[in-house]
């Protein structure tokens, strides 16, 4: 079997002294749809944020398409093919949606074009209004960019933290299912989800998160009809 | 008397000032005496700023100014209608006091830049006046002829005379500057700045304690500029210009913030520095601007800072012993007699278009248990920050022990006896364990500068709020932590200082934001244990909590909240499986199918 | 006709102070910190503006490419000294190194040029033009057109170009730009060399008229300022037109009572705008952070 795309081996992080994730051991294959479910508080945020950089790890080894992730910035693992749609889905408000998606390409401009077209021909709510400024848009259309904004890029792997947040059931799903459209293309995805059902609809594989730690992992269909889950949620 | 003067950094201090003092009389010559003069009005202007900047962390840019009013009142009343001193001197600490309280209004409610700019407008007003009031101020030309200092009919003469004369001032200045600050009252201006939604948790108002520092920077600088004309004997429109400000500021951040003495080393140092820099001739404000960007880069703490840095490395001090603890009411205020302790109807409030809460109505009985839960982003903390007062509610009333509180600003619902704390730690990490917990008491012992005043010389009112914070520590098992700074503190002990901290407010409802989050297993369960005795104690606790076996045996009622509406009520079992609870946090699951 | 004419001078005043605020905005966005010698960059411009001239006597239109270039060259320097190294640090440290740095400027230029008025050269030559009963000066239109063409360059740039683009994201959140690839620091250092060029023009503008003296730049950051905070905290086009607001009170009220009553009142105005508008008369800025 090839290397994984992704590999993370004993993923620590602290916050002032407070446990966040406690080695955590990860894998995503080229193209594989990972869920990563734990209630809140559990680490994911954490976790997706450790891989991109944005909070350093106290222990622990992480890799990316072959190569070692420990001392790369930010920035390069964006351009490794690290793409990341951050929680609260973060849009530049004040740029328009085609700027929001055109900032985020760091290419030459015709191929920028053509990424601009076809992530906007995957999300026909956008196009309609490509030239709306990010912070009019609602919330599920906002997510939308996010996750379009992450495509700009090309990604080989996707990092999506609790896309469904403060969205409606309905829109959720919509979105949910972009995001197995754009797995079942081919990109690998790395799903950090509270709603536990959706993801595991998208998913091929979950981990599930407790208190910074990795307590069962598996295919969707045995965790959805584990106790664990449940009591991780809400207790036992 | 021996161990007072060998603690923190004293002995240096003391042998520095005894150098200082020795330097211009071994010097004797007029020239060092001037200069020493300088330093002694400096270092009042400097010690008022320190208020308003160091302790109250307001950058005001008015200090200049007020030290300019200060030297025009002197100049016109001495110089031009003839008053003596000890008329003229008290009226030119008014003027800048009066001028402050008016522009206090408007200028105070700022943050940072808004008010270093609003306070600079201020000061380049009053700058054209005194240029274009020809009349009274004599224009760009100034006023000169403005007669020494002169007491009890006895005119004070140049050199050591006045120099002692200003040294004496300063130093009075200085006492009362370190005693008001030394107590309780400086402690609570430590938290203002640091964390001001803390403070008003803990029923501390802040506009209060920004404008007794304004006021006193405004009067000390006004004594300073009033010494400065008369120890010059001319003054022109420069002492109201921008130099004078921005020397006051490099004086006090150089010499180290919210430190008295950090002002009068600063003020001494840059007094001389010209003196010392004279290679520079007139260009020694290069230097003084480059010293002052090195130190804000470098050592934002300041000289001072360095020395108490320096002597906690190299002679580390014991702890002082901790006082003995008071019997503290460990029990919560006699509740009221209402039924309902907490009432909130159709509580509603939203965020740029998202509704966080959308009308909730609960009520909290008297002595209840009650917990809070809900996925991320459902709205417990903005409940939480709604019902202790620092979020307005767009629609909805609150009522709390009998009284209706929706307009009621949060630190007056801290004192009515609503206590919270907080989720991610609020406390000042410098302070130690015993002080953070002796401020929950700031607002039974007084917060005012008048109380502040009546304090005594032995600071009766830290002394009686450390008693009772050393028996609430020790009531929470950490009493063994109270001298340690809270940014050194374990993460658990911490939560529990916090907890400490909202006890000591006596108060009659707890609200917990996730007393628990980044606690053990074990910890979790010693918290709960304590928490379980203080309710029997008859204290009302409202948890916010998502660690599920924590709260669960914890609370009599839960109630669970999804995109800001309450969404299941009832008793844990109950809740745990409630479909709707499940539905919220799992999300729906094919085989459930549970309606919506 | 008087009106008119007070009015023509304003809007040539207004036109320099909206570079000034210009430049402070952008900086503002860009880091969050306010540039509290933003005026001094107006000064240094000007001071550079009359160096220039006694090396090259030339129109100051030909001036400008230099003095963009070496203002530019001081903006890299000043964010190096008075941002990078604090900016994890809490604003006022930001604030109060700016103060620092805006006091070393003012005293070197003091050093160089001495505390006396200098005069830097018209942009095109100085001729009045006589209108009806107007005199129009060259300068005035040169100055007008002059900061036109700059605020479009400016506009056109942040509007249609990639790297605007990206300048705006890095202003609007930081963390996520840089976790999209953009190159964050190098935008922030960019800006700060974009806010110095605009000020430094704006010096070149203002220091044929109005003359520059090391102790300008006071005035110029309250003006500036006040533009920002009437405008709309963070607002480009608020900032710029409440500069031109700004000038034209302050030249019209000068004229008819006198430069104190317009200022005093100009401050008024700032703190009613403070304490019953905080976001500005122009509504809400686009785009900001909470």
């Amino acid at each position: 079997m090839s290397e994984p795309l992704l590999e993370l081996q004993g993923l620590s992080v602290a916050y002032g002294g407070i446990a966040a994730l406690e080695e955590v051991t990860l894998t995503v294959a080229q193209g594989e749809a990972v869920a990563l479910l734990g209630a809140n508080g559990a680490g994911k945020s954490t976790l997706v944020k450790a891989v991109m950089g944005l909070v350093a790890p106290s222990a622990g080894r992480m890799r990316f398409a072959g190569g070692e992730l420990g001392h790369v910035s930010t920035r390069a693992r964006a351009r490794l093919g690290l793409g990341y749609c951050p929680e609260g889905r973060r849009v530049f408000p004040g740029l328009s949606v085609r700027e929001n998606l055109e900032v985020a390409a760091r290419v030459d401009k015709t191929t920028r074009g053509r990424r601009l077209d076809a992530v906007l021909a995957v999300f026909p709510a956008l196009a309609a209004r490509a030239d709306a400024r990010a912070w009019q848009l609602s919330g599920g259309q906002q997510q939308m960019l996010a996750l379009g904004r992450a495509l700009m890029g090309q990604p080989r792997l996707l990092l999506l933290d609790e896309p469904s947040l403060g969205l409606s059931p309905i829109l959720a799903d919509e979105l949910l299912e972009k995001v197995r459209e754009i797995a079942k293309a081919g990109t690998a995805v790395l799903l950090a989800e509270q709603n536990a059902a959706k993801a595991l609809a998208v998913a091929g594989r979950a981990y599930l998160l407790e208190v910074g730690r990795v307590v069962r992992e598996g295919p969707p269909a045995a965790l959805a009809e584990s106790e664990e889950v449940r009591k991780a949620f809400l207790g036992g | 008397m021996g161990g007072w003067i060998s603690t923190g950094i004293r002995l240096p201090l003391i042998a520095l000032a005894a150098a200082l003092a020795a330097y211009p009389l071994l010097l004797g010559n007029p020239y060092s005496f001037r200069l020493a003069t300088l330093a002694g009005i400096y270092a009042l202007l400097a010690i008022g700023y320190q208020l308003i900047f160091g302790y109250a962390g307001a950058l005001s840019l008015a200090q200049g100014c007020f030290f300019g009013i200060g030297a025009y009142v002197s100049a016109i009343l001495a110089s031009r209608l003839g008053w003596s001193f000890l008329l003229s001197f008290p009226l030119s600490l008014a003027a800048p006091v009066a001028l402050a309280a008016v522009v206090a209004l408007p200028v105070l409610r700022l943050e940072s830049h808004y008010l270093a700019l609003a306070t600079l407008g201020v000061a380049q007003v009053a700058l054209l006046a005194a240029v274009n009031w020809q009349g009274l101020t004599g224009g760009a030309n100034g006023i000169a002829g403005i007669p020494p200092i002169a007491l009890f009919g006895a005119r004070v003469p140049d050199g050591s005379s006045l120099m002692l004369v200003v040294w004496l001032l300063a130093a009075a200045g200085a006492f009362l500057a370190w005693h008001l600050m030394r107590g309780l009252y400086g402690r609570m201006f430590h938290l203002v700045r640091e964390n001001d939604i803390a403070a008003a948790a803990l029923g501390i108002d802040r506009a209060r304690l920004r404008l007794a520092a304004f006021l006193l920077s405004a009067l000390y600088a006004g004594a300073a500029g009033a010494l400065y004309a008369h120890s010059e004997g001319v003054i022109s429109p420069g002492v109201l210009e921008f130099p004078v400000m921005v020397a006051c500021l490099a004086m006090a951040v150089i010499g180290g913030s919210a430190r008295v003495s950090g002002a009068i080393l600063g003020a001494v140092l840059l007094v001389h520095l010209p003196e010392w820099l004279r290679v520079l001739e007139r260009s020694y404000l290069i230097a003084y601007g480059a010293a002052l960007l090195v130190v804000i880069i470098a050592a934002p703490w300041g000289l001072i800072g360095a020395l108490e840095r320096l002597r906690g490395h190299l002679l580390p001090e014991l702890p002082p012993e901790p006082p003995a603890p008071r019997i503290a009411r460990l029990r919560a205020r006699a509740s009221s007699e209402a039924a309902r302790l907490l009432e909130v109807e159709g509580l509603a409030i939203a965020f740029g278009g998202l509704k966080a809460l959308d009308g909730i109505t609960l009520s909290v009985r008297p002595g209840e248990l009650l917990g809070l839960i809900g996925p991320n982003g459902s709205g417990k903390t903005t409940l939480a920050n709604v019902v202790s007062g620092l979020y307005r509610p767009s629609a909805g009333r609150i009522r709390f022990a009998g009284q209706d509180i929706t307009e009621t600003a949060a630190y007056r619902r801290a004192r009515l006896g609503l206590a919270r704390s907080f989720q991610s730690t609020s406390l000042v990490a410098e302070m130690t364990a015993l002080d953070s917990v002796a401020l929950g008491r700031a607002a039974l012992e007084g917060t005012g500068l008048a109380s502040a005043l009546a304090s005594g010389w032995r600071c009766a009112h830290l002394a009686r709020a450390r008693g009772h914070a050393m028996a609430l520590l020790d009531g929470l098992g950490i009493a063994a932590f109270a001298a340690r700074s809270c940014g050194e503190l374990p993460h658990g002990i911490k939560r529990r200082v916090e907890i400490a901290r909202a006890l000591a407010l006596e108060p009659r409802l707890l609200i917990l934001d996730e007393p628990a989050a980044g606690l053990g297993a074990g910890e979790a369960a010693d918290l709960r244990g304590r928490l379980e005795r203080l309710a029997q104690g008859g204290l009302t606790l409202l948890v916010i909590e998502h660690n599920m076996p924590f709260l669960m045996p914890l609370v009599e009622r839960m109630i669970c909240l999804d995109d800001g509406r309450l969404i299941a009520e009832g008793k844990p079992a109950e809740i745990r499986g409630h479909p709707r609870v499940i539905e919220a946090y799992l999300g729906r699951t094919a085989r459930a199918g549970v309606p919506r | 006709m008087e009106l008119l004419q007070l009015t023509i001078d304003g809007v040539s005043l207004g036109a320099a102070y909206a570079l000034v605020a210009l430049g402070f905005v952008l900086v503002l966005n860009a880091t969050g910190a306010v540039n509290f010698a933003a005026g001094d960059l107006v000064m240094a411009g000007g001071f550079a503006a009359v160096a220039l001239a006694e090396a090259f006597p030339l129109p100051g239109l030909a001036l400008l490419p230099l003095v963009l270039l070496l203002m530019a060259a001081l903006g890299l320097v000043f964010s190096l000294l008075a941002y990078f190294p604090l900016m994890r640090r809490p604003p006022t440290a930001v604030f109060i190194s700016t103060i620092a740095l805006g006091v070393i400027l003012q005293n070197t230029a003091n050093a160089i040029f001495g505390a006396a008025p200098r005069k830097a050269p018209a942009l095109l030559g100085e001729h009045l033009y006589h209108l009806g009963g107007l005199s129009i000066g060259r300068q005035s239109l040169a100055i007008v057109a002059v900061a036109a063409a700059l605020v479009l360059a400016q506009h056109l740039l942040f509007a249609r170009t990639q790297l605007g683009r990206s300048l705006r994201a890095t202003a609007q959140d930081r963390e996520t730009a840089e976790a999209l690839g953009i190159p964050t620091l190098r935008m922030i250092a960019l800006t700060f060399m974009l806010a110095a060029a605009l000020a430094g023009a704006a010096g070149l503008l203002l220091a044929n008229r109005y003359f520059v003296e090391p102790t300008r730049g006071n005035e110029l950051i309250v003006s500036a300022y006040m533009a920002v905070v009437i405008g709309g905290w963070g607002s480009l086009p608020g900032a710029v037109l409440a500069a031109l607001l700004i000038a034209l009170f302050q030249v019209i009220v000068s004229a008819y009572a006198s430069y104190t009553t317009a200022t005093a009142l100009l401050y008024a105005v700032l703190l009613a705008v403070l304490v019953l508008r905080p976001k500005g008369l122009f509504g809400e800025a686009i785009g900001r952070r909470v």
